[in-house]
């Protein structure tokens, strides 16, 4: 026993000493990264937290399987630890994430798909402890809230299925933002479709024409909610077929590329770029973001084992008073 | 086991389709028509539940007249979208009477001694579905009449709304019974029902959207197939914990 002690103790200050350690190398390892300024180090808080959110979501309905299989207290008590616990870094994951919508998007909130999900995620926790607080008798309080658990469960594909057809598209990391996926853009024509969207930003081709070896475009910019007007000019190499110069959209810093290009019919592939290199891709950023992972599933496993051994303590000084009370 | 050989005489006396050995789908009726029954005698969840949804649809007909296409381009999605919001809290309101009635009036344990959980489940499930087609039907007949909606695809909207009434109740009913045990039930309701219907609101809408616009089949066929997913998997998922609800 007091091994096991030991060895708790020994594993507590190891990841307060990792965490530390991440905390430091978010700020001093970490590279900055071109176009997004320091704002781009809270990948290393924010994508931890909400994988963190889903694990816990997951730990918490196995544990209420459990309890409806077996009736031990100590799975009521995981399956409440866990999702306390879930809830906890399902708000870091939506404060931390809308903080940087903020200064990066230019909006707090998107209806992204994955805002989507993480709010609904949100609202079905609240609306566990709310059911918990609700019943009054123990063991119906168990029961019926590893139910709801259990049923909040099934219902979860549905919304990830469903979350991404709600926006047209996304401006969280899966098709911007890491080197290497891709958009699908959009084509524009002289003499068809000149208006497109892409993203929540309208796009109205103006013009292409050729100047030397380069095909420049005229596009006209509307930012959500017409917030900013701009006319930009990508421009395109036509001997190597890649694009030359992205503009940034106005107040936004992302840059607005041309992909392909047809100047005989007047049509243009055009497409969203997050600024500089993957972010990912860069060794030091790599490592810190998995040494994160890890530090942040110690610091949930921590958390919520912690919080189920305090339910069951109650529970246990609760059942002995009861005990010693005198019968009437 | 015991106890319902025991009270085999009392319960026959009251429910006489309901014996303890009857088959599931003869007990399952058997429930629905009591409940029907006796919601006739009191019409509370009827009452409650029609007069909700024509004040949602007269007031929301008094603050904006009757829409037109001229003065709003994404008119269909802003009429499906309100006429979704009259039906879920029109639901919320009554959807949960069926269970909460058993515990007020104390008969969930002569019911629980009559016949097996998954024929209540079933009575409950049928009783809640023709109460919410009902509702809708009322709902949006005077949702169409007072905000002079033009419905292009009336086919395709009456097929979303029976598709999105399935899903509703196979996600609710379960949950009416988990909150019926629970002190605080009307606001519990929805608090509950809400997270879990988020998907089946949002495809339900975009499909009446379209319906609505006008657009062809083609363009529900997706929301159709994903409120029929819903409808089942939350349909399996109910009578494999219904039995964990209905315990004592």
């Amino acid at each position: 026993m007091s091994d096991r002690l030991r060895l708790d103790q020994a594993a507590k200050i190891l990841l307060g000493v990792w965490m530390a350690g991440i905390v430091v190398a978010m700020f001093l390892v970490v590279p900055q990264y071109v176009g997004l300024g320091d704002a781009g180090r809270i990948i290393i808080l924010h994508v931890p937290t909400a994988w963190i959110t889903t694990v816990a979501f997951a730990v918490s309905a196995v544990y209420s399987i459990r309890y409806l299989w077996k009736r031990r207290a100590a799975d009521d008590a995981g399956a409440v630890a866990a999702a306390e616990a879930g809830f906890l870094f399902c708000t870091l994951a939506t404060v931390s994430g809308m903080w940087f919508a903020n200064i990066v998007w230019g909006t707090p909130w998107n209806w992204d798909p994955r805002e989507t999900t993480i709010l609904i995620l949100l609202l079905i926790y609240a609306a566990y402890f709310a059911l918990r607080s609700a019943l009054d008798d123990l063991e119906r309080r168990r029961r019926l809230s590893a139910v709801y658990n259990l049923f909040a469960a099934v219902t979860m594909p549905f919304l990830l299925f469903v979350a991404p057809r709600m926006a047209e598209s996304t401006l969280h990391p899966n098709c911007a933002f890491i080197q290497g996926s891709h958009c699908d853009g959009i084509w524009l024509e002289l003499n068809g479709t000149r208006v497109g969207q892409l993203g929540d930003v309208v796009l109205a081709l103006q013009g292409v024409e050729q100047r030397g070896d380069l095909a420049v475009a005229q596009v006209e910019v509307r930012m959500p909610g017409l917030q900013n007007v701009a006319v930009l000019a990508p421009t395109f190499e036509l001997m190597s077929g890649k694009p030359a110069d992205r503009p940034e959209f106005p107040g936004q810093q992302f840059l607005l590329a041309i992909e392909e290009v047809d100047l005989a019919k007047g049509r243009v592939l055009l497409n969203m770029e997050a600024p500089g290199s993957g972010l990912l891709s860069n060794s030091r950023t790599f490592w810190t973001f998995m040494a994160a992972n890890i530090g942040f599933l110690g610091l949930f496993i921590w958390l919520y084992r912690l919080r189920a051994d305090v339910l069951l303590l109650q529970d246990r000084l609760a059942r002995r008073e009861v005990a010693y009370e005198p019968s009437v | 086991m015991d106890q319902h050989v025991s009270s085999r005489s009392t319960v026959e006396a009251s429910a006489p389709a309901a014996a303890p050995g009857a088959p599931l789908l003869a007990a399952a009726w058997a429930v629905f028509r009591k409940d029907v029954r006796s919601e006739l005698r009191t019409r509370y969840a009827l009452n409650a539940i029609l007069l909700f949804a024509v004040s949602t649809v007269v007031a929301m007909s008094l603050g904006m007249g009757p829409l037109t296409v001229s003065r709003n381009a994404d008119l269909p999605i802003i009429q499906a979208a309100l006429l979704w919001v009259a039906i879920l809290f029109a639901a919320f309101t009554g959807l949960a009477r069926a269970f909460v009635q058993e515990e007020e009036a104390r008969t969930a344990a002569a019911l629980r001694l009559s016949t097996r959980p998954t024929a209540v489940f079933l009575g409950k499930l049928l009783f809640n579905l023709a109460l919410l087609l009902l509702l809708v039907v009322v709902t949006t007949v005077l949702f169409i009449i007072m905000l002079r909606v033009q419905v292009g695809n009336p086919g395709l909207l009456a097929a979303l709304l029976l598709a999105g009434s399935l899903g509703l109740v196979a996600a609710t009913t379960l949950i009416a019974a988990i909150i019926a045990r629970a002190s605080v039930k009307g606001a519990l309701f929805a608090v509950l029902s809400f997270p879990l219907l988020a998907p089946l609101l949002v495809v339900a809408i975009q499909g009446s959207a379209n319906a609505i616009a006008g657009r062809g089949w083609e363009s529900g066929v997706g929301s159709l197939q994903v409120l029929a997913g819903y409808t089942i998997a939350l349909f399996t998922a109910s009578l494999f914990l219904f039995n964990s609800v209905w315990e004592p």
